[in-house]
């Protein structure tokens, strides 16, 4: 489960309309140097399972063994192809999937993460048709990521307590769910 | 009528109980909220209880009289979730609506907690037009978390549901 986008207030005067511009695209070990970008970054990190990338050969290996084995993960890219972080359906039961997202901190809070949860969530209803439930699960804390999920019109239904263990301490996370009938805002 | 409280109990199941056991596991009305199936014979009752029942992690049987007239489950989750155990359980329906569901799941949650002390969550989910259900946990002190939709697929069907969970730290109420 990789989750992490916040956009909370940036010092960068960030423009009101949407970012568009974005796209989606299975991940390579090319872009290699660009993962290291938010996968160094403990801040990054922090709300996501794993912990920091330390070295180029361990991005090489964890590229290798579980970003390009995932069964749906996409690079979300801006115009100049290179991805700024990535966003991956991840398998529940037949009828459920989970939704999860990572971003580079430089790009946070300019709704990026916002646009792409928002085109995986169009895309994977069509292309799965037999998904009847997407949800995500955000910690308690992070707030920037549960701010993208109401934006794109998610339904937080309440908060799971002690259902996460993650890096060894059991987390309260905010269920939300999109459901095939729901509208996007 | 009026059940003396006292009277409810819940131990492991044996296999002498398969007799009671298809009176209310062969009941459509108990075992259609559940994963169940609905038993059709003893012999089914017996394998079920040999096979099923009795090596379970934690399952019990809702007595009275000593006489078994429901079920209590939990399940731990597998490796690092084991901290969540998911409970269930199912009653008689001519027991129903006299607080024996309420006293036995109330036993057993204090009992989950001594003998299983890696579980730090209880979680149970309710399908939403159970209102008895979600009044027996409520009475516990099992904390409504929120409506999940499009949660459960039970015996075909998608079903809306409650989640309840209550905490190894929860204080629960007095008996």
């Amino acid at each position: 489960m990789e989750m992490d986008a916040n956009e909370t207030q940036s010092k960068v005067v960030v423009s009101s309309s949407p970012p568009g511009g974005i796209s989606l695209r299975p991940m390579t070990l090319s872009d290699v140097d660009d993962y290291m970008v938010w996968a160094t970054d403990a801040e990054v990190a922090r709300f996501c399972s794993w912990e920091p990338c330390t070295s180029r050969e361990e991005a090489i290996k964890y590229i290798t063994d579980s970003v390009l084995t995932h069964p749906w993960l996409r690079a979300i890219c801006l115009e100049d192809d290179r991805p700024i972080g990535y966003i991956l359906i991840m398998p529940v039961d037949n009828i459920r999937k989970e939704i999860g997202y990572v971003l580079a901190r430089k790009y946070w809070g300019k709704g990026f993460a916002t646009e792409a949860v928002r085109l995986v969530t169009a895309e994977i209803f069509k292309e799965m048709p037999e998904v009847e439930r997407l949800e995500a699960l955000v910690d308690v804390d992070n707030v920037g990521s549960q701010k993208v999920l109401e934006k794109v019109g998610f339904t937080r239904e309440g908060v799971m307590r002690k259902f996460i263990i993650m890096k060894g301490s059991v987390r309260d996370m905010v269920m939300f769910s999109f459901l095939p009938s729901d509208p996007f805002k | 009528m009026e059940i003396d409280l006292s009277r409810v109990s819940i131990r492991p199941f044996s296999l002498t109980d398969a007799h009671d056991f298809l009176r209310w596991a062969g009941d459509v009305r108990v075992t259609g909220n559940l994963r169940w199936q609905t038993f059709t014979s003893e012999e089914e009752a017996l394998v079920f209880i040999r096979d099923v029942c009795l090596p379970h992690p934690w399952r019990r049987s809702i007595c009275i009289d000593d006489r078994s007239i429901g079920f209590i489950s939990v399940f731990s989750e597998s490796g690092d979730d084991r901290f969540k155990a998911h409970i269930g359980y199912g009653l008689s329906h001519e027991y129903w609506g006299k607080g024996i569901a309420t006293r036995a799941v109330s036993i057993a949650v204090t009992q989950v907690f001594n003998d299983l002390p890696h579980v730090l969550r209880l979680q149970a989910f309710v399908q939403t037009q159970n209102k008895a259900s979600q009044r027996v946990l409520e009475k516990i002190g099992f904390k409504r978390e929120g409506l999940l939709r499009k949660y459960s697929c039970i015996k075909g069907i998608i079903h809306d549901v409650f989640v309840y969970s209550l905490l190894s730290t929860d204080l629960l109420p007095l008996p």
